[in-house]
């Protein structure tokens, strides 16, 4: 589903988020990039409906989003934090239940096929031998995995990851940029991304936007907007790109 | 390691089932009027299928169903009260340290056994003020943490503010009582079920069961409440809203039994912890699991305070006394962290 | 230098002036007392500004006439004891001595200059820090509701103020009034007295372990078997089915409340289903009785006694009139008139009165 945000507006302290038009290509990567500081998070989290704009509307498939029930919101947008809240040592197969929170009655518990939804979403993920695990057994890698299978689990069209690459080592980071890829060729989805690593931004994205001060500054594909006069606006530094086998690579 | 965990799941669910009924039917033959087991069991079915053969002389029916059978009832309801109260609210707080003494109940509830009892006399009862400056606590404490209130620091020291007001008011009226009051009500405060009798529980045990039944049905839910905040959001959760009606819940629950038994602590506290030591922190078990040991844990407690001496240990005393020396035990041997 | 010979008619006859008390005066030579505590103290001649502490040490100056000596009041008499100010109106003149607890206030009490203090046997600890920081003589002493040590109290307060006589008229009194009172129907028999639970304290399972005026009226006290739960004071907690148990005959609920501030009472027991079965509620034997606090007041502790021995023997007292007993007895310990009736006013004890 296509994701149009309107004139969308946030305030917090002396930070101002300013998004005058946006889309959201179906079933395309589109990741969002730019310095610290630039409204990155903030603006995945406007779009999740975490933080309240102050102004403006997101529209998924044409859908007001504020006029949706929680409920019905979360079965369009799910959203993927970087970190997980401090939480108990729930099993990983208990963890990634609570995604499945949009479809159940507040009085009920899950049923046969919501687990069998969990369950899925963790075999999609590659974890399908992990449910009886303890959530703190895992690691880092093993952790954004659940977060991501919790946020399947809710059977959203949008996805939206902040971070998810943070801290982890190259493999693990390609596994889940792979993993990314897979969930908007493969299954359709809407996938929304803050990266922080150009070059990964640059291979994995079909489209970028990039962002600066609370606002956007370019966006588009990485082939047309990728220039070194774009980067220096943006990050205020000289950088180079460079053509290695065939791929673009950013050098500062 | 997750086989051995599910085995001991089914086995304390069983055990859970069967433990509190059985404790019933053993505290029955305990007391100070000896009735022989055998007086016990022809007394029982006599009441319940009437018309067999006679249930033995009056006195052991009166002293069946109307001294024991109401103080065990209570012991049961409010002991699932305190253990299912504290183990919500450590869910949706994710700390194991908050249970219905960090809302300010136990000292509200005191201090409303207090003012009836030293000021209105009898027109007013004490559990009824008693239950009604137990809400009037948590409504405190509530409106002290503001829109924060689902943070778990916010909650703690709001508690901690209105425990510390209603405990000076408590003194205060201590201070002014005469000593005919005083009497009665350091004998309210330091917990008994002694007293319990079918007047006092016609209101109180359905209170408490709507309140645990409630709770337990939300048992689920509390995995998700107990989730970060951005997170709930995002899964759809209108996490505040939730969240204070868990908080409401336990109140109630814990209100309505302290207003009748006095202040029995640590149960809340207690139990939920073991529970979660031996079946993890899954609230589908922990929740129900709590209800059902914090009956048990209540009625084990009353039978020992009134039967290991000649006079009656007030049962918020054993509690204490007991409870926790042995959870610092179980801490120390399992080593492991309770989460 | 004056020759012993012509000092000696005049000294002999002022020295035995001066060791001849003057009637209802001062003893000038100091006075050896041993105290509840077992403490031997040596009282100075004079002791005419005294603080008292113990509530009963306080009745029983004023029996002896010397409640003008009272230098203070403690905070029991003045604000929560319904008798005390009907027996000796002039306390509501004298300063308050003492806390909610019982706790002595220093400054006030160096302030008022005493020439020596008493304090609760109770309060060991108590009574030794008086003694240091006041350097005063601090006698403790209270019968712990026995009828023996009370006699001995009033004779050693009688010794100490100079009233050894009156002191002597009033054990008299106290001993053939008690012993009237047991002269008549069956004497401390167990099995012939009834047997009687006493709720008290504000509690139904709230029980004197002693109680003596239950056994010398007749009656046999049911928690006497009992240990106190607490050292030092009176009260033992049992449960219910232990009442039922002992099927108590009689129960007396402590009464020298106002109706408004009981907690336990009569018809509330009575009206208990709980209790239903138990011969005193099924007979209609269920009393209020005055009770003590911080001991006894000696003259309500007598009329009392006759109350209950009539309650336990009814045929045995034709012709009782409680109310005129009560006040006869209230007279010839405080020499004012009516006022145990006035105290029935307070306590609305014509409800009490057996049929």
């Amino acid at each position: 589903m296509k994701v149009r945000v309107e004139d969308l507006h946030f305030s917090y302290g002396n930070f101002s988020l300013r998004v005058a038009g946006q889309t959201f290509a179906e079933a395309r990567v589109t990741s969002i990039v730019g310095p610290n500081g630039a409204g990155k998070s903030t603006f995945l989290k406007c779009l999740a409906a975490v933080l309240p704009a102050s102004r403006g509307s997101v529209f998924v498939d044409g859908k007001d989003l504020a006029g949706l029930s929680g409920k019905s919101r979360a079965r369009l947008v799910g959203y993927v934090p970087q970190e997980p809240a401090f939480t108990f040592n729930y099993s990983v197969l208990d963890f990634v239940l609570t995604g499945r929170a949009a479809f159940i009655p507040v009085f009920s518990s899950p049923s046969r096929h919501d687990v069998a939804a969990a369950e899925a979403a963790l075999g999609y993920v590659g974890l399908a031998d992990y449910p009886a695990r303890p959530f703190f057994e895992l690691s880092s890698g093993e952790r954004r995995l659940v977060l991501i299978a919790r946020t399947l689990a809710q059977e959203p069209d949008i996805l939206l990851l902040d971070e998810p690459t943070t801290f982890l080592d190259p493999r693990h980071e390609i596994e889940i940029l792979e993993l990314i890829r897979r969930l908007a060729g493969e299954m359709g989805k809407t996938v929304i991304v803050t990266l922080h690593s150009l070059d990964m931004a640059v291979k994995y994205s079909d489209e970028m936007v990039f962002m600066k001060g609370g606002g956007v500054v370019a966006a588009g594909r990485p082939g047309d907007i990728l220039s070194e006069a774009l980067l220096k606006a943006v990050y205020d530094i000289e950088m180079s790109i460079m053509n290695v086998d065939g791929r673009r690579l950013i050098v500062r | 390691m997750s086989g051995t965990r599910n085995k001991r799941a089914t086995a304390a669910f069983v055990l859970a089932a069967v433990l509190p009924i059985v404790l019933l039917l053993l505290s029955l033959n305990i007391g100070a009027y000896r009735i022989p087991p055998k007086a016990v069991f022809t007394t029982i079915v006599g009441a319940v299928f009437p018309g067999g053969a006679s249930g033995g002389p009056s006195p052991y029916a009166d002293i069946l169903f109307r001294i024991r059978l109401p103080r065990l009832l209570l012991a049961l309801f409010a002991g699932a009260a305190l253990a299912v109260s504290g183990a919500s609210l450590q869910a949706i707080f994710k700390n194991p340290l908050v249970f219905e003494f960090s809302l300010g109940i136990s000292y509200g509830a005191a201090f409303g056994a207090a003012l009836s009892l030293v000021f209105l006399g009898r027109k007013v009862p004490a559990q009824a003020a008693a239950f009604l400056f137990a809400i009037i606590a948590v409504l405190a404490v509530l409106f002290i943490a503001g829109k924060a209130a689902s943070q778990v620091v916010t909650i703690l020291l709001s508690g901690v503010i209105v425990s510390a007001l209603f405990q000076a008011l408590l003194s205060l009226v201590e201070f002014f009582a005469n000593p005919y009051a005083l009497q009665s009500l350091i004998f309210w405060l330091m917990g008994s079920l002694a007293q319990a009798e079918w007047k006092d529980l016609g209101l109180t045990l359905p209170v408490i069961g709507v309140g645990v039944t409630v709770l337990i049905l939300l048992r689920w839910r509390m995995n998700v409440l107990s989730l970060g905040d951005d997170e709930a959001r995002a899964l759809g959760v209108n996490i505040n809203r939730e969240k204070i009606a868990v908080i409401v819940l336990a109140a109630l629950t814990t209100a309505a039994a302290t207003a009748v038994t006095g202040v029995i602590s640590w149960v809340g506290l207690i139990v939920p912890h073991l529970v979660r030591m031996a079946v993890g922190a899954d609230n589908r078990k922990v929740i129900p699991l709590s209800a059902a040991y914090g009956a048990c844990l209540l009625i084990v407690a009353d039978d020992i305070a009134r039967s290991v001496a000649s006079f009656e240990i007030p049962i918020g005393i054993l509690t204490s006394v007991v409870g926790i020396p042995f959870f610092i035990v179980l801490l120390k041997k399992s080593g492991k962290i309770w989460l | 230098m004056i020759p012993a010979k012509s000092i000696l008619p005049f000294v002999l006859p002022a020295l035995a002036a001066m060791t001849i008390p003057a009637a209802g005066g001062q003893a000038l030579s100091p006075v050896t007392i041993v105290d509840s505590l077992g403490r031997e103290i040596v009282v100075p001649g004079r002791v005419e500004r005294i603080i008292s502490l113990e509530p009963e040490v306080t009745r029983i100056i004023v029996a002896l006439g010397e409640g003008k000596r009272l230098v203070g009041i403690d905070f029991f008499l003045r604000h929560h004891d319904r008798l005390f100010p009907l027996v000796f109106p002039s306390s509501e003149r004298l300063p308050v001595v003492s806390n909610q607890g019982q706790d002595l206030n220093y400054e006030e009490a160096i302030r008022l200059r005493p020439d020596i203090l008493f304090s609760s046997p109770s309060e060991f600890r108590m009574t030794e820090s008086i003694e240091r920081k006041m350097k005063r003589p601090v006698v403790a002493l209270a019968s712990m509701g026995r009828f023996r040590d009370l006699l001995t109290e009033i004779e050693t307060l009688g010794r100490i103020l100079g009233r050894e006589e009156r002191a002597a008229e009033l054990v008299s009194f106290f001993g053939s009034r008690m012993g009237s009172v047991r002269g008549i129907g069956p004497v401390r028999a167990a099995d012939a007295g009834p047997s009687v639970y006493l709720s008290f304290w504000g509690s139904l399972l709230r029980t004197p372990v002693s109680y003596e005026p239950v056994g010398a009226a007749g009656g046999n006290n049911l928690a006497s078997r009992l240990l106190p739960s607490y050292l030092g004071t009176a009260g033992a907690t049992v449960s219910l089915e232990q009442i039922l148990v002992w099927d108590p005959e009689v129960i007396l609920v402590q009464g020298n409340y106002p109706p408004a501030e009981r907690q336990v009472t009569v018809e509330g027991i009575l009206g208990d289903p709980r209790l239903a079965s138990v011969r005193a509620v099924r007979d209609g034997r269920v009393h209020y009785t005055f009770g003590f606090w911080y001991w006894w007041d000696p003259a309500l502790v007598l009329v009392e006694t006759a109350y209950l021995a009539r309650l336990f023997h009814p045929g045995s007292f034709p012709n009782f009139d409680l109310t005129r007993e009560g006040d006869a007895i209230f007279k010839e310990f405080y020499g004012v008139e009516g006022l145990f009736s006035a105290l029935c006013r307070v306590l609305e004890c014509h409800e009490w009165n057996p049929e």
